[in-house]
């Protein structure tokens, strides 16, 4: 018993200790002040010295918080209990706060980087007048190709990976609106269309491909392509980017006919309480020098038209992760749809996952 | 023969639990910023793990609230494993044990999205308080379950020679029963310290206003790929432990060898 007594008064003075060391951690890089910013972001999705030089200069604090989904970030938001000033949901995702009321309007009269963005990403569907959003980062869907089994040049477009030459090469990533989305762009049809012969004919399209899908996985694709496991693999271009890092063998091509764009975006939840540090940031984060910096850390493509200035030549001219203009042109953002419509597109979309 | 094959089972079964951990940590000394290849040996990711103040505060964070909700659990889980073995009524303690074990077996999520709606629906903010609650919470069952064997082994006439020696009901408990049950007491402990660190669904749910853990910060981590200061970190965790489990063995060998002697001297 008085051992049991002893053990526990230890335990209860080694969590004095961590909550001393914990709070002073927290201080030591200023937290507990007044001044402090909530931005709940993707994990390692900003460059932490950029935080650091911000709080330099705005003396603002800045307190991250992470999620892993849109959707988990979404349940957070609107259940309430939480602070966050500013938050980075995908585009689809915008679209759902916004109806659900979770966002408050930007002040554009405190915005001083404006025109430092990209009008490409500004006004798209998901918020036409950039009433409550700001773009943050941007990518696309496309083609990996490994230049030891495909010879560079010979898959631009999405038709190419139908040829007979690809027999179980390609490996897919698993999701209905991208699979889908990827049948109806090599149709000359709209990523969103809604038309239910149009998707039944992407359906039967894709059943064509089954032969020469390899496997339907998520993640681990990137694993398997680095490793040389398939010749092809269609992903996302964050994605991308990471693979080619690990494997200069590894291409990246954006089909010009059209993909998918996709866009992080910069909002400010109803639940926001410290209005100045948010516009300090957003301007903070809209100069060219801090956006570029913040893209050369993360190494996904900035929506900042004067920080893609400043980034390295080999970067800003890099097709695969800029494409030119034409492509750009033809890259459609993914509506919202409604529940029906999305629930359509997973039914056709898993009858060819039984199919293969 | 047999029993050469016996051993040779044994480290088969241990090399492959314990491959991915050393796995692991071999990959937090290598130069290059991913698993696929290792590049030579580096120290830099435990450089960029100590300046990571962020990375460290939240270290602390989750062993405090792993060794303080296990700690309160522990107390808790005991008393209702000790009021469960002393109910007569059979259906109130077969009732009392389903209703026990029932959370036991609930999903993580759901219980972390009932914390949620519960504590937003009282106005508690979501932070520290809120993620000791719901481990201190989900951690009870776990060392009720691990006590009532325990209690369940001691037999009544110890009891009853304690009382007819005049034992009082606070020496009862004091010298006889919580002696007898500690090595439950301890395993419960450990698991519900083990349950905390790693929890990820209820802890998800119920963090906020700056506060997080381990497990939330490492999950969100896995979009961009995990980099090797993760490896770091698991590295020093598991050194960590390491060093807890030898702590504990000594202390046991110690107290054993102390017990020893004093039989020595009653004999």
């Amino acid at each position: 018993m008085k051992r049991l007594i002893s053990l526990i008064v230890g335990l209860l003075a080694i969590c004095g200790l961590l909550a001393y060391a914990g709070h002073h951690l927290q201080a030591s890089s200023g937290s507990t002040g007044s001044k402090v910013l909530n931005l709940y972001n993707w994990g390692d999705y900003i460059d932490p010295q950029l935080l650091t030089k911000f709080q330099k200069e705005t003396s603002y604090h800045v307190n991250v918080e992470t999620f892993d989904s849109n959707e988990a970030m979404y349940t957070k938001i609107k259940q309430g209990g939480t602070h966050y000033d500013l938050a980075i949901p995908s585009e689809y995702m915008v679209a759902k706060m916004k109806r659900a009321h979770l966002l408050q309007p930007l002040d554009r009269s405190r915005l001083t980087g404006l025109r430092n963005y990209d009008p490409q990403f500004m006004g798209r569907s998901f918020d036409p007048t950039n009433r409550y959003s700001l773009p943050y980062f941007w990518g696309t869907l496309g083609i990996i190709y490994n230049d030891r089994f495909v010879r560079p040049g010979t898959v631009n477009h999405w038709q190419d990976l139908w040829s007979g030459k690809y027999r179980d090469k390609i490996m897919l990533i698993d999701s209905a609106r991208d699979i889908m989305g990827m049948a109806l762009a090599s149709q000359g049809q709209s990523m969103n269309t809604t038309n239910p012969q149009k998707l039944r004919a992407a359906e039967q399209k894709l059943t064509r491909l089954a032969p020469n899908v390899k496997a339907t996985v998520a993640d681990e694709i990137k694993m398997y392509m680095t490793q040389n496991e398939a010749p092809l693999a269609v992903d996302w271009s964050g994605e991308a980017a990471e693979m080619l890092a690990n494997n200069h063998h590894l291409h990246y091509v954006v089909p010009s006919e059209g993909s998918n764009l996709w866009i992080d975006n910069l909002v400010i939840p109803k639940t926001a309480q410290h209005d100045r540090a948010i516009y300090a940031f957003l301007n903070f984060m809209a100069e060219p020098k801090n956006a570029a910096q913040n893209a050369e850390y993360v190494g996904y493509a900035t929506p900042n038209r004067a920080a893609k200035a400043l980034l390295p030549a080999a970067v800003r001219d890099d097709h695969q992760f800029y494409p030119n203009t034409t492509t750009l042109h033809h890259l459609e953002v993914y509506r919202d749809l409604s529940p029906t419509q999305v629930g359509l597109y997973n039914d056709l979309y898993l009858e060819f996952k039984m199919h293969h | 023969m047999k029993r050469r094959f016996a051993n040779i089972y044994l480290i088969i079964v241990f090399a492959i639990l314990y491959a991915p951990i050393i796995f692991l940590i071999a990959y937090s000394f290598s130069q290059g910023d991913t698993m696929t290849n290792f590049h030579g040996f580096t120290w830099r990711h435990y450089q960029t793990l100590f300046s990571d103040t962020r990375m460290l505060a939240i270290v602390a964070n989750t062993l405090l609230i792993a060794l303080l909700s296990a700690l309160i659990a522990t107390l808790i889980g005991t008393l209702g494993a000790l009021s469960i073995t002393r109910t007569t009524k059979r259906v109130t303690r077969e009732s009392l044990l389903t209703l026990n074990n029932v959370l036991m077996v609930s999903p993580d999520v759901i219980i972390g999205a009932s914390f949620l709606i519960f504590f937003t629906m009282l106005k508690i903010p979501l932070g520290f308080s809120t993620v000791l609650m719901s481990h201190i919470a989900f951690e009870i069952p776990i060392v009720v379950l691990m006590v009532l064997p325990r209690l369940r082994e001691m037999s009544a006439s110890l009891l009853d020679a304690a009382q007819d020696l005049g034992a009082t009901t606070r020496q009862l408990l004091t010298h006889v029963i919580i002696p007898f049950i500690s090595p439950g007491i301890f395993a419960g402990f450990f698991m519900a310290l083990t349950y905390s660190l790693d929890d990820f669904a209820v802890t998800f749910f119920v963090t906020g206003n700056g506060f997080s853990t381990l497990s939330v910060e490492i999950y969100s981590r896995a979009r961009q790929g995990i980099n090797l200061e993760i490896n770091a970190l698991s590295g020093v965790m598991f050194l960590f432990s390491l060093l807890l489990v030898g702590g504990y063995y000594w202390i046991q060998q110690a107290s054993q060898k102390r017990r020893q002697r004093k039989r020595e001297v009653v004999s």
